[in-house]
């Protein structure tokens, strides 16, 4: 069952087009790659399913309370106050999704273990970059949301906590978790059950990351999306 | 409105605003800082001004006449015996006046007329003198004030304004600054992705404002009060209320300039010619009855202007709630109020790219 699902979709912002006629499909309970350069539309397409902004044609379909308690939304920016310290910044995002006081303190434990964060009484603003953008995929997590949108939730993780991240991406979406990621790293984007490939405001190509490589007869991810890219050109 | 929502965004701002020991000292300190110079430097009357005595009158009034101006703070007193040379203290600017007591009881006064306070102060006290000197006999007679003291002082009328102009003008920078940024960042965005309506965004912020607005009103009015020792004839707690109300009106305003403000130089930009005209049109330097005709719809669009009015009803008249210019007041600062919430609120709806 498709828990995201959008046809013909246009936005842009004043005269400059960002959305030039793009149809998704994110299916329930899966991992959805959304990959392509800065400035493609990803983020837009984001804000489109948030409901943030109205598209100027075309549908969008998400199913479950969004905005709400049922998205759990991570932004490329790390979004956070730098002086609230990791626990008060559970608290306010706990509060706001009506969490109750223990169980915003036992996903808290939970998160800081999972994703090795320092004691929750650090400041936010004296963490690393890499810190913060854990701390801020854990304010996404902290709900357990149904449906899980993260913009560039890897960058700046090393690849050994990328790969907890992953695994754990899929063991939620097993359970019925969707997610929508997008990422610059193509290649962890071939854990994904789906892959969308995105350039110019319309998905090239969106299938599963091996039928994408089996279409180009390639076999990376990358290599698949210079194809595309190319032949793109060419017509 | 979701409650827990709001609570949450006010837990967090309340949070963030302690943290920042220099900030909460500013909020703090500023508006007694700003209030007290206020006091001190404006609306006081001028003293030890120099004037020059060229006695020339009846013995017995000139003794009078010069032992009233003696005796006074106001003027310092030296004698010449040559109006030429004591015509020449004022021109070389040693003097502010000659008075010339004449052989028939009348004075004559030559002034160094440059700035309208002094010569004003110097005129009052020579009629004063001069009435003194004629057995208090001038064929006129001021009946004690309905409102107001006797002799009245600038700062009585002064004080109500810049109480007003105070808690309006720091209500507004305090919140100014609030969503610059936060608006592009993605800090609201992840705040919306969780259903928060801009409601109970506004109204979160309001309520961490309003824990340092209520200490900021409060210093404000036991300064005036205990510091410069200016009467309030009305309730004070009425006049708490109307400061708060304006408080809660300019805060509106700041949160409504700060979400349409794209940087904090912009901000402080759009501040500017809101502070300004507030200053100079709400009656609280010099009456709006003053003001050229064209001016003053605009001096009354300002809810500093109705407040102004109303503190000083207060505060000089001693009027309660039952006066329409205190009705208009708590009015006119609502209405502002939920029009600037309501800016605001359409204002963060809209998201950036």
């Amino acid at each position: 069952m498709a828990a995201i699902s959008a046809e013909g979709l246009v936005r842009g912002y004043g005269s400059i087009p960002v959305l030039q006629g793009l149809g998704m499909t994110v299916d329930e309970g899966s991992i959805y790659g959304l990959l392509g350069p800065s400035g493609c539309g990803k983020t837009t397409l984001l804000k489109v399913i948030l409901g943030f902004l109205e598209p100027e044609s075309g549908t969008m379909n998400v199913k479950g309370d969004i905005p709400g308690s049922d998205v759990g939304y991570s932004p490329q920016e790390i979004a956070l106050y730098p002086d609230l310290s990791i626990a008060e910044t559970m608290r306010f995002h706990g509060r706001l999704h009506g969490m109750k006081a223990d169980r915003i303190l036992s996903r808290q434990s939970w998160l800081i273990e999972f994703l090795d964060l320092p004691e929750p009484n650090r400041p936010v603003g004296k963490l690393s970059g890499g810190q913060k953008r854990r701390v801020s995929l854990a304010v996404a997590l902290l709900h357990e949301p149904a449906l899980l949108l993260l913009d560039e939730p890897t960058v700046g993780v090393d690849p050994e906590l990328r790969a907890r991240i992953w695994n754990h991406l899929q063991e939620i979406a097993a359970n019925g978790t969707t997610i929508v990621i997008t990422t610059h790293y193509i290649d962890e984007a071939g854990k994904a059950n789906r892959v969308g490939l995105m350039r110019d405001g319309i998905l090239l190509a969106e299938d599963t990351p091996k039928a994408v490589m089996d279409s180009q007869s390639t076999s990376s991810l990358e290599e698949a999306f210079l194809a595309l890219c190319r032949r793109e050109v060419k017509a | 409105m979701n409650f827990q929502r709001v609570y949450a965004i006010a837990a967090r701002k309340f949070a963030s605003l302690r943290r920042d020991k220099r900030m909460f000292g500013f909020i703090v300190i500023m508006p007694a800082l700003q209030i007290l110079l206020f006091g001190w430097a404006i609306g006081g009357t001028p003293t030890d001004l120099n004037v020059v005595v060229v006695d020339d009158g009846p013995a017995e009034q000139s003794a009078i006449f010069i032992g009233y101006i003696e005796g006074g703070d106001a003027l310092l007193v030296s004698y010449s015996d040559s109006m030429d040379e004591a015509n020449a203290t004022v021109e070389n600017g040693a003097s502010w006046a000659v008075f010339h007591l004449l052989p028939d009881g009348t004075i004559s006064v030559v002034l160094d007329n440059s700035n309208q306070q002094v010569t004003n102060t110097i005129l009052l006290e020579v009629r004063d003198a001069m009435q003194e000197a004629n057995g208090g006999q001038l064929p006129l007679d001021i009946a004690d004030p309905i409102y107001g003291d006797r002799d009245p002082s600038f700062i009585d009328f002064l004080a109500p304004g810049i109480m007003t102009l105070v808690c309006f003008m720091f209500s507004t920078i305090l919140t100014t600054m609030t969503f610059v940024g936060e608006r592009h960042d993605g800090t609201l965005d992840r705040i919306f992705a969780a259903g928060t309506q801009p409601s109970e965004v506004l109204f979160g912020h309001l309520g961490a404002f309003s824990v340092i607005l209520i200490g900021q009103v409060a210093v404000v009015i036991a300064i005036a009060t205990l510091g410069f020792e200016i009467p309030i004839n009305g309730s004070v707690m009425l006049l708490f209320t109307v400061c708060l109300l304006l408080g809660w009106a300019a805060m509106c305003l700041g949160l409504a300039i700060s979400s349409k403000a794209k940087s904090e130089f912009q901000a402080m930009q759009l501040n500017m010619p809101l502070l300004f005209p507030a200053l100079l049109l709400s009656g609280i330097l010099w009456p709006v009855q003053a003001l050229p005709g064209w001016l003053q719809p605009v001096a009354w669009a300002l809810p500093t202007t109705w407040t102004a009015e109303a503190c000083r009803s207060i505060m000089i008249r001693g009027w309660g709630l039952e006066s329409t210019s205190v009705q208009l007041a708590l009015l006119i600062n609502t209405i502002f109020g939920v029009l600037m919430l309501a800016i605001a609120s359409r204002t963060i709806r809209v998201r950036q790219s």
